[in-house]
């Protein structure tokens, strides 16, 4: 599918790291009756999804809580281990950002928004895109062309709401 | 299947350092040298950076001291997720080089591959340390669960040569 206005985000099992080690869930639960941010980029400890597009977000989470956002969450084709210590690291959930793992890419590969760079051993990881979503329905949509992080930052995403 | 007097098939891994991401043909790695191959189900999950990585930090020195010519952890993680994990380990300064194998073509050829995508971890390696001989193993410490580090720990290891 394409990520377009209105349209309802397909379900998919994601991984996230709980209390009591990595435990699977249900993107629909997460966004059943609730207003969600969902961005998603290319994977942790990588060069501008740690320098721009995550820091954008922790600098405008507040601004995003203020408009009636209920969670903030970050989408990547890497493991939950992975992202909990990238989350630590760069601030991110200090700043109440979730990290959602879509270990297999499936859920990446059904909207369309895979690509593989295998000479810097990224294979099936996820375009930028940043996401407004209210009950699950796509408000707003804000996708990167490959290897940009423009308009699918925190302070693009923010003005758009 | 991995064995000892088998000689390991070629493989083109990935390694970060300060130029950037280049591919190392383990083939050529192994040529003629004396190396201690250690691998991990990933970086960031806790019996990896617990117990085994840093069981070769501490060995490290006594391998060298035993002829060893290089200490090299591999695992099916980007080479940007094992630069920043041997960085804070401490694997770096300790000089054990971190080789990817982010799409795990050498931990399948091997036969060493798994899955348990519960805990968002697919064809991720077996837990094993070996030492290979001109591109052929000479020992072998496979361990029987992934979850504990026991005969694949440096000590055990370098008890064994």
């Amino acid at each position: 599918m394409s990520l377009s206005v209105g349209q309802r985000l397909p379900d998919a099992t994601l991984v996230r790291m709980g209390a009591k080690g990595p435990e699977q869930v249900q993107l629909s639960e997460v966004l059943k009756g609730r207003k969600v941010v969902l961005f998603a980029l290319p994977g942790a400890f990588t060069g501008p999804c740690t320098t721009a597009h995550i820091p954008s977000f922790i600098r405008t989470a507040d601004a995003f809580r203020a408009k009636g956002v209920d969670e903030i969450i970050c989408v990547a084709v890497n493991d939950p281990f992975v992202l909990q210590a990238w989350g630590e690291s760069t601030g991110a959930t200090a700043a109440g950002i979730s990290f959602l793992g879509d270990a297999d890419g499936s859920f990446t590969k059904g909207l369309g928004m895979d690509f593989t760079a295998p000479q810097i051993g990224l294979i099936g990881r996820s375009n930028r895109y940043a996401l407004v979503l209210e009950d699950g329905v796509i408000t707003q949509a804000n996708i990167d062309e490959p290897l940009q992080c423009d308009r699918s930052t925190g302070e693009s995403l923010l003005e758009t709401i | 299947m991995l064995h000892e007097g088998m000689t390991l098939p070629e493989a083109t891994l990935l390694q970060s350092g300060e130029g950037g991401i280049h591919p190392v043909s383990l083939s050529e790695k192994l040529k003629g040298r004396r190396v201690v191959i250690f691998a991990v189900p990933g970086a960031f999950t806790p019996t990896c950076d617990s117990a085994h990585l840093p069981s070769f930090i501490r060995t490290a020195d006594q391998f060298r001291d035993k002829g060893i010519d290089e200490i090299i952890c591999i695992a099916v993680n980007d080479p940007h997720v094992m630069r920043y994990w041997g960085r804070v380990s401490g694997a770096e300064g300790a000089a054990i080089t971190l080789l990817a194998d982010p799409g795990a073509a050498f931990t399948k050829a091997v036969g060493m591959d798994y899955s348990m995508p519960e805990r968002g971890m697919l064809d991720r390696s077996k837990r094993y340390a070996m030492l290979v001989e001109d591109g052929v193993v000479k020992r072998l410490h496979l361990e029987e669960s992934t979850g504990v580090c026991e005969i694949s720990g440096g000590e055990s290891l370098l008890e064994a040569i």
